[in-house]
């Protein structure tokens, strides 16, 4: 045996005092975790209280008191609040529809709340602007030049229209939790109220309602969270409108001369916005535990509408035109068009996808930027979120909780503000980052660890330690145990996450934002800047081969996820 | 091969004084190739006291030895893959993505034999535990029997001096888990290997074990050969946890060369050898167990200690009776199934006091147990 050779005394001395290699990834991942997160929180917290001479409050007072902020602040407000309210209506009426009554067609509705969540919420905001602004949007044109109803035009760039654009991000996250909850609540629990005399009513109000109204507002909040962080549609929508929210108005203090001071206050009262949001969300699912403990119990019965159901089946049909297919056929329609108008259909072309994949090289490199920033910070999340999780779930190193918590405190911050935390950092250091393709692999795997290391955590929940245990001691090293018997099990389940954080990262245009430079462009920064600039046509084209990156992206999810790579079964894996 | 001293070994999770010890202040000294199981109900500390042999767990005080070698102290601990044991798990631990054959030769691998002499060396050691042929399949293919033997078989190859065992057949069905308890117990026998063996099943350990360590608690209660923790129970915990058990109340009435004379019921009292430690009118429990009561028909002529049954179970091999003694204790009885009484017939009972034990009464302990 390899370990009759080594003397006792010197075994013992390296078992205590040589740092072994799993001491160094251990180390390297929180060093890791460190840079990507606290140190840019510390300089953001640093720069907002820094004034001309020593610590001063003066731009929390600015950003508080001046009428610009605290426009912004209320025009965030004022967008987060509708579209909580309209999520909770929209995602709340599917829910039902699909978990509790015999309306046709569920697998449509399904989709149409998974589609909404995935697709860019700056596409949907673009294809929008071509329906409905004010002066040229086709359906406008329409409704006052041909069908002579000018009192029926809507203005896409106003309060309504940003409300309209973003609720369709936001109504799936209600759709999600409301269905889970309605689907989990045991039908004894409804029966019971009903044999004591209580109507369909009476139960729905008194007992149902009750018991998913946590996730329910769980998931509104969820929206508004995401809402008010949506730089893309504020921006698009939100400007032309005059409209201006916190992100907006971060942007503009980069405007020269840049404002870093201000930046900083104004993203901190941002981040309290939304960790506040977030701790009442996380306090309002936390009493949704009763709902799933009785689980177990019998599948509520489905209620029979009737003539209704075909009314209920007509308001999701609106729902997926609106939400789904008139963007999209929108986008297609625009990408094949010389020019963009009532008689688009006239002049088809495949002019605009030649000229961003070929002729502009603006466009071109900002395709194969995205593609390799979203392939290494995918990777990066991902392993690091595995080492973290790792150390979370399977070593007893004092204060390996905090380290959880650091990694999911991104989930609080809006990605602009993520942005002007690594500004504040970066520039503080010697090392010359901004404007970089680094800086945004670290603004994007910073934003996306919690992605990361929540798939490595489910993914090592499934391994039970003592297969890592039983080829320790058989002698093979913690490196040799990693390779040959964790990596391999946990492989499935880090792919997922690897897609989890690629999706996003391609879409990427918040923090991205102020962090591109012209040789450093991505994906969402170029259809931004070519949509601003006014290239009408060629900026669907680059929406369209965005939204062919992210479908095959789901594709290959979908395939790996459905055909489990790990067909031997899991006998070993549990007890 | 290998015997492993342990001295003092305490291991307490969770930092609240509140928290009980795990594992505490244990001593015990296994020798080379001997057949030791750790006995306890579920709690008792004998699965942390394996993790400790093993490696994976630190101890707060104590040290482990293995062949003179110190491996384990607070301050300083061998890992586990230095330790050159072997360990089978629970829950068999094969890994699913590794065929039988991948799964075996791992061992041999990080132990840089030669391809030629591995393949040759897991053919044997599949040969032994009857899975020859089976190489290719994946664990998911196998049934929970055949992957407990690819688990021995892992730890087996290669050649550990020490083989830690953590309830490796309590997964298995009944007759399953009869054979491969055979089997175990000649493998150890062939191999010489030391068997560390972690059981609740007190059957088990009577069957495969040199020694036994019975453990309550966190500590150790008592450790010597099956026959010893059977027949001579410690203390009142090892002779509840060993089997069925009658504890009947008495009082020392005289002690004499080391035998004392307890009284059960005014006509009936018993002779117990192992009096140490037992005090003049003192009251005691006597440990019956209910094969060593032998039931007859009464005879003609009074005398003797007369019972009524009271109820009867026939479990197919024996039958058991519930006699009671007016106006006295209600007994468990054991006896052959071809002799038969009825509910409500008076018999005479016979105690073998040889096989009885006696431990003073704790205050507050009820009687029967």
């Amino acid at each position: 045996m390899s370990s009759e050779a080594a003397t006792p005394a010197l075994s013992l001395r390296l078992a205590r005092r040589t740092p072994r290699l799993e001491h160094f990834v251990m180390g390297g991942a929180i060093v890791a975790l460190v840079i990507l997160v606290v140190l840019p929180l510390m300089s953001l917290l640093f720069g907002s209280v820094r004034g001309e001479d020593g610590l001063s409050l003066d731009h929390f007072a600015e950003v508080l008191g001046g009428r610009l902020y605290v426009t912004a602040l209320k025009n965030s407000l004022t967008l987060g609040a509708w579209t909580g309210l309209f999520s909770t209506i929209i995602g709340l009426t599917l829910a039902w529809a699909v978990a509790r009554t015999d309306v046709p067609a569920k697998p449509l509705l399904q989709a149409t709340a998974t589609l909404s969540y995935l697709s860019p919420p700056f596409l949907t905001a673009i294809a929008f602007t071509y329906l409905f602004s004010p002066n040229a949007g086709l359906i406008n044109v329409f409704l006052r030049d041909v069908a002579g109803l000018p009192w029926l035009t809507f203005n896409i760039f106003s309060m309504p229209g940003l409300v309209l654009v973003t609720v369709m991000h936001t109504f799936p996250f209600v759709y999600l939790l409301a269905a889970s909850a309605l689907q989990s609540v045991d039908a004894s629990y409804e029966e019971a109220a009903q044999i004591l005399g209580a109507g369909k009513l009476r139960t729905a109000v008194a007992i149902t309602g009750p018991l998913v109204a946590p996730a329910v507002l769980s998931g509104a909040l969820l929206g508004f969270v995401n809402a008010i962080a949506l730089f893309g549609s504020q921006a698009i929508i939100g400007l032309p409108g005059r409209i201006v929210t916190l992100p907006t108005r971060i942007y503009a203090l980069f405007d020269y001369p840049p404002e870093y001071g201000l930046a900083s206050a104004l993203s901190l009262v941002f981040v309290l916005i939304t960790i506040t949001a977030l701790y009442l969300q996380r306090a309002f699912l936390a009493r949704r535990s009763y709902v799933t403990l009785a689980g177990k119990g019998s599948r509520p019965q489905l209620l029979r509408l009737g003539r209704l159901r075909f009314v209920l089946l007509g308001i999701g049909i609106v729902i997926f035109i609106v939400s789904i297919l008139a963007p999209f056929s929108t986008l297609i329609a625009v990408s094949f068009s010389k020019s963009w108008g009532l008689d688009f259909w006239k002049g088809l072309t495949l002019a605009n996808y030649k000229f961003i994949l070929f002729d502009y090289d603006v466009t071109r490199r900002a395709i194969q930027n995205s593609l390799l920033l979203a392939t290494l910070a995918a990777t990066a999340a991902v392993l690091l979120g595995a080492v973290i999780g790792w150390i979370d779930l399977r070593t007893r190193i004092p204060g390996r909780r905090l380290l959880d918590y650091f990694a999911l405190i991104p989930l609080g911050l809006p990605g602009i503000v993520m942005a002007v935390a690594l500004i504040q950092f970066w520039l503080a250091m010697p090392i010359a980052l901004y404007g970089t393709l680094a800086i945004l692999l670290l603004a994007y795997v910073g934003r996306y660890i919690p992605l990361g290391v929540r798939a490595a955590n489910a993914a090592l929940r499934q391994i039970d330690p003592s297969l890592e245990e039983s080829a320790q001691i058989l002698g093979a090293s913690w490196l040799t145990t990693m390779r040959e018997v964790t990596l391999p099990l946990i492989r499935p389940g880090l792919f997922a996450g690897w897609l989890l954080v690629f999706v996003p990262v391609i879409q990427e245009l918040s923090a991205s934002i102020l962090l591109f430079s012209s040789s450093s462009i991505t994906l969402a920064v170029a259809i931004y800047n070519l949509y601003e600039t006014g290239y009408i046509e060629p900026v669907a084209a680059l929406a369209m081969v965005n939204m062919v990156i992210i479908g095959a992206a789901i594709w290959l999810a979908n395939m790996i996820g459905g055909g489990r790579i790990l067909t031997r079964g899991d006998a070993g894996t549990g007890t | 091969m290998a015997g492993i001293t342990i001295r003092g070994l305490s291991k307490r999770f969770g930092a609240g004084a509140a928290e009980p010890a795990a594992v505490a202040d244990l001593t015990l000294d296994i020798k080379d190739n001997q057949f030791v199981t750790l006995l306890g109900p579920s709690g008792c500390g004998k699965t942390t006291t394996l993790r400790l042999i093993a490696g994976y767990i630190t101890p707060d005080a104590g040290t482990i030895e293995v062949a003179g070698r110190p491996l384990s102290s607070p301050q300083s601990v061998v890992p586990p893959e230095a330790r050159g044991m072997g360990m089978v798990f629970q829950n068999y631990a094969v890994w699913p993505h590794k065929t039988v054959f991948e799964n075996v030769v791992f061992g041999l691998k990080l132990r840089k034999l030669g391809a030629a002499a591995a393949r040759q060396k897991v053919a044997d050691m599949l040969a032994l535990v009857n899975l020859s042929g089976l190489e290719k399949r994946y664990p998911g293919e196998l049934s929970g029997g055949q992957q407990q033997r690819v688990a021995l078989a892992r730890s087996l190859v290669v050649e550990p001096g020490i083989l830690l065992l953590d309830e490796p057949l309590s997964n298995l069905d009944a007759k399953l888990r009869e054979r491969m308890r055979t089997e175990l117990k000649e493998i150890q026998r062939r191999t010489g290997i030391t068997f560390v063996y972690v059981t609740h099943d007190q059957a088990e350990a009577l069957a495969l074990s040199d020694q036994v360590a019975v453990m309550s608690v966190g500590r150790l209660q008592q450790y010597g050969t099956p026959f010893e923790v059977y027949a001579h129970p410690a203390n009142r915990m090892v002779a509840d946890f060993m089997g069925l058990v009658n504890l009947v109340p008495g009082k020392v009435r005289d002690i004499k060369n080391g035998v004392a004379t307890v009284e059960l019921m005014p006509d009936l009292a018993v002779a117990i050898a192992r009096a140490a430690g037992l005090a003049l009118g003192e009251r005691v429990d006597v440990a019956v167990r209910p094969e060593n009561i032998r039931l007859s028909a009464p005879p003609e002529l009074p005398g003797g200690q007369r019972a009524t049954v009271t109820s009867h179970v026939f479990l197919g091999n024996i039958s058991e009776y519930e006699v009671t003694l007016p106006p006295g204790p209600a007994l468990r009885v054991q006896t052959h199934p071809l002799q038969q009484f009825r509910v409500g017939d008076e018999v005479a009972i016979e105690i073998d006091s040889t096989q009885c034990s006696a431990f003073p009464r704790v205050r507050g302990e009820p009687a029967q147990a």
